[in-house]
């Protein structure tokens, strides 16, 4: 293909993905899956050298796209492991550094913040960052301060920064050379998540809910403002794509817990984000049908919401279709178990129950695994081809962003204008300082809050 | 009296039920009595979660409170308090190291007075059929939230079936990806579905 044919392909299966997000009519269903497990290892790469071999991902990727070329968007691969080794951060064990090599990479929840420190957390959040939770998460910051933690810090940062590029390069790659979008770009958690996942634990958040209510509402609230400004600053500056947000607990909330502790920062940080010009994609992880009526409090067509194995995609439909596009509905099991006439006949019900009107982007619950059989894949591309054809006629094209309506400008421990207050004022153009000087504070800024997930 | 501390549990007023438990020992009530108090609450607890009142941070919750007022009894308990209801193999399978749900189905199933070896997780088979063979327990629960989890679990049943076992242990898996499909493939007996009906399954399946 010649670079405008690129173009063209590019732009068709964007506006593609961007029209079902849009609930405006497409020519085929979008088969838009985010977190595609299955593209990282259907080239062979065992899951070792999938976390910690870089120039493996774009060859596993090229390969993927050119066996599955109906595919309109591939997500990039979220964990490299040299991220975590550089500062001996614990929170995962690796595949061939702790677990098996070809066993997936898990996360460990434990308890790295005490009931009594919630009020640190609340006054301070970036201090109780710095002073309590990296200290217990990084093993090599342990001792801030001491020779190590002040190695692992310049690692860390080198280490982030090397990333950031290499998934730019690898962006621009698969746009330039494959014409190939991305379900996703940048990342956040729910506030409760953040201290559920992270800080307490799930018993710990538990008890919390029942013992301390009024702290653990109002550390929700101080974590909007740090969920919002990681969400911006690693989005997609073009605003072409969702950003992501995977939920994690509300599966063991009961609906008043999940009105009073999850739902109302949760649905500011989503807010503020849409108000900012992006749109978001959402993973409903477990069963939320007793929370999803809450969506509907979200502006339409903003937030696709990914249904996860547990909860029934077609109530689903029923309840939330058509004010938000959805997605999902093959399960695991299916996807790794069964033959492919099985998902043959599960995506022809599904294209049925969402028909033109409820947008659906088949895919696996949450995610397409591992370890799905390629021919069932296939099948399910196929059976997306046959029965989620809409209106051939029809070419979307990608959107020109909303505008936004509010500007929240990003985060720094030191600000631009302390830094100039203790130069004692700038000689000649202030701009060309402040940028590059913003740039890093922002990044470094991040790169704290990034162990949150 | 007794119903009192059952209510107490099941409405999950910690500070105030283990107010009451102290002030029961005190007046020199049998703890064996106490805990069977307890349970009693748990199962109010376990009806609710059935009838759609709670959901599981209620579970974990009650669980806490029991584990609670079980340390506060345990000095004063005759024997292994009371009989048990039997033995139960538990762990997370081989290449998964989650332990939520396993930890809470063991939490729940110890306050139901079964008898739980708690193996931890990435279990290979072999450990499996060692603690079964060790224990005698007729049921081994296998959990896993990874699809990994499938294959593992497959292995595990064949080894407690190359070991001459199975005729004599009902399998039960659990965790979220499992399904009818996973348990046909594994060779199981049955999905434990959710914690509450895990448990109900293991009274059924020992008549308790």
């Amino acid at each position: 293909m010649n670079p405008e044919e690129i173009k063209n392909l590019f732009d068709r299966r964007l506006g593609r993905y961007q029209a079902a997000i849009a609930l405006e009519p497409v020519d085929r269903m979008p088969i838009a899956c985010g977190s595609n497990y299955f593209a990282e290892v259907y080239s062979g790469n065992d899951h070792q050298t999938t976390v910690y071999n870089q120039e493996k991902w774009l060859e596993a990727e090229k390969i993927f796209i050119r066996d599955f070329p109906e595919v309109d968007v591939l997500r990039d691969n979220r964990i490299y492991a040299p991220l975590f080794d550089v500062v001996n951060c614990r929170t995962y064990r690796m595949p061939g550094r702790d677990l098996e090599a070809n066993t997936w990479f898990q996360f460990v929840e434990k308890e790295n913040m005490k009931a009594d420190e919630y009020d640190l957390l609340i006054e301070n959040p970036t201090a109780f960052m710095l002073e309590r939770y990296l200290p217990r998460v990084l093993g090599d910051f342990a001792e801030p301060g001491s020779h190590r933690a002040q190695v692992a810090l310049l690692k860390g940062g080198m280490a982030f920064a090397q990333m950031g590029q290499v998934m730019r390069n690898r962006g621009l790659t698969l746009e330039k050379e494959c014409g190939m979008p991305q379900p996703t770009a940048g990342f956040f958690l729910a506030p409760f998540d953040v201290i559920a996942d992270a800080f307490r634990g799930l018993n710990g958040v538990v008890m919390d809910m029942f013992r301390k209510p009024d702290k653990l509402r109002a550390a929700c609230d101080a974590l909007v403002d740090e969920m919002v400004n990681m969400a911006l600053v690693t989005a997609d500056p073009l605003k072409r794509y969702p950003i992501f947000v995977p939920t994690h607990k509300p599966m063991f909330l009961s609906p008043s817990q999940f009105e009073e502790f999850y739902w109302p920062s949760f649905k500011k940080t989503i807010l503020t984000l849409l108000d900012a010009g992006h749109n978001v994609r959402a993973y409903l992880e477990g069963d939320w049908s007793k929370h999803w009526h809450h969506i509907k409090e979200l502006p339409k067509g903003r937030v696709v919401c990914d249904i996860d194995d547990q909860a029934d995609i077609l109530k689903a439909l029923d309840d939330i279709g058509g004010h938000q596009c959805l997605a999902g509905g093959v399960l695991s099991s299916m996807l790794i178990l069964e033959k492919p006439k099985a998902v043959k006949e599960r995506v022809k019900l599904l294209c049925e129950a969402a028909g033109k009107d409820k947008h659906l982007l088949i895919n696996g619950g949450c995610n397409i695994p591992h370890d799905t059989k390629a021919e069932n894949y296939r099948a399910m591309l196929d059976a997306i081809c046959e029965f989620g054809i809409y209106d051939p006629s029809l070419k979307p094209m990608p959107k020109t962003p909303p505008k936004p309506v509010n500007d929240v400008g990003p985060r720094m421990l030191t600000s631009w204008e302390e830094r100039v207050d203790e130069w004692g004022g700038i000689r000649g153009e202030e701009s060309l300082i402040r940028q590059p000087w913003e740039l890093f504070e922002k990044l470094a800024y991040v790169w704290i809050w990034s162990w949150v997930s | 009296m007794g119903s009192e501390i059952a209510q107490l549990l099941s409405e999950l007023r910690e500070d105030e039920v283990i107010a009451k438990v102290k002030s029961e020992l005190e007046a020199g009530t049998d703890p064996n009595t106490i805990l069977e108090m307890c349970q009693e609450g748990m199962v109010l607890v376990g009806d609710r979660f059935e009838e759609g009142e709670y959901f599981i941070s209620e579970l974990m919750m009650s669980g806490e409170i029991f584990n609670q007022i079980s340390e506060i009894l345990a000095p004063g308990l005759t024997g292994t308090g009371g009989t048990k209801s039997g033995k139960i193999v538990f762990g997370t399978v081989q290449g998964d190291i989650h332990d939520i749900g396993k930890n809470l189905v063991v939490g729940l199933l110890r306050a139901s007075n079964f008898d739980v070896i708690d193996l931890g997780v990435d279990v290979p088979p072999e450990k499996f059929v060692e603690a079964l063979k060790e224990t005698g327990a007729p049921v081994l629960a296998l959990s896993g939230l990874l699809t990994i989890a499938f294959d593992a679990m497959k292995a595990t049943v064949k080894a407690v079936e190359d070991a001459g076992l199975r005729d004599g242990v009902k399998i039960v898996l659990g965790g979220a990806p499992v399904d009818d499909t996973v348990v046909a493939y594994a060779g199981a007996d049955a999905a434990g579905g959710d914690a509450q009906h895990g448990v109900k399954l293991c009274k059924k399946w020992f008549n308790v």
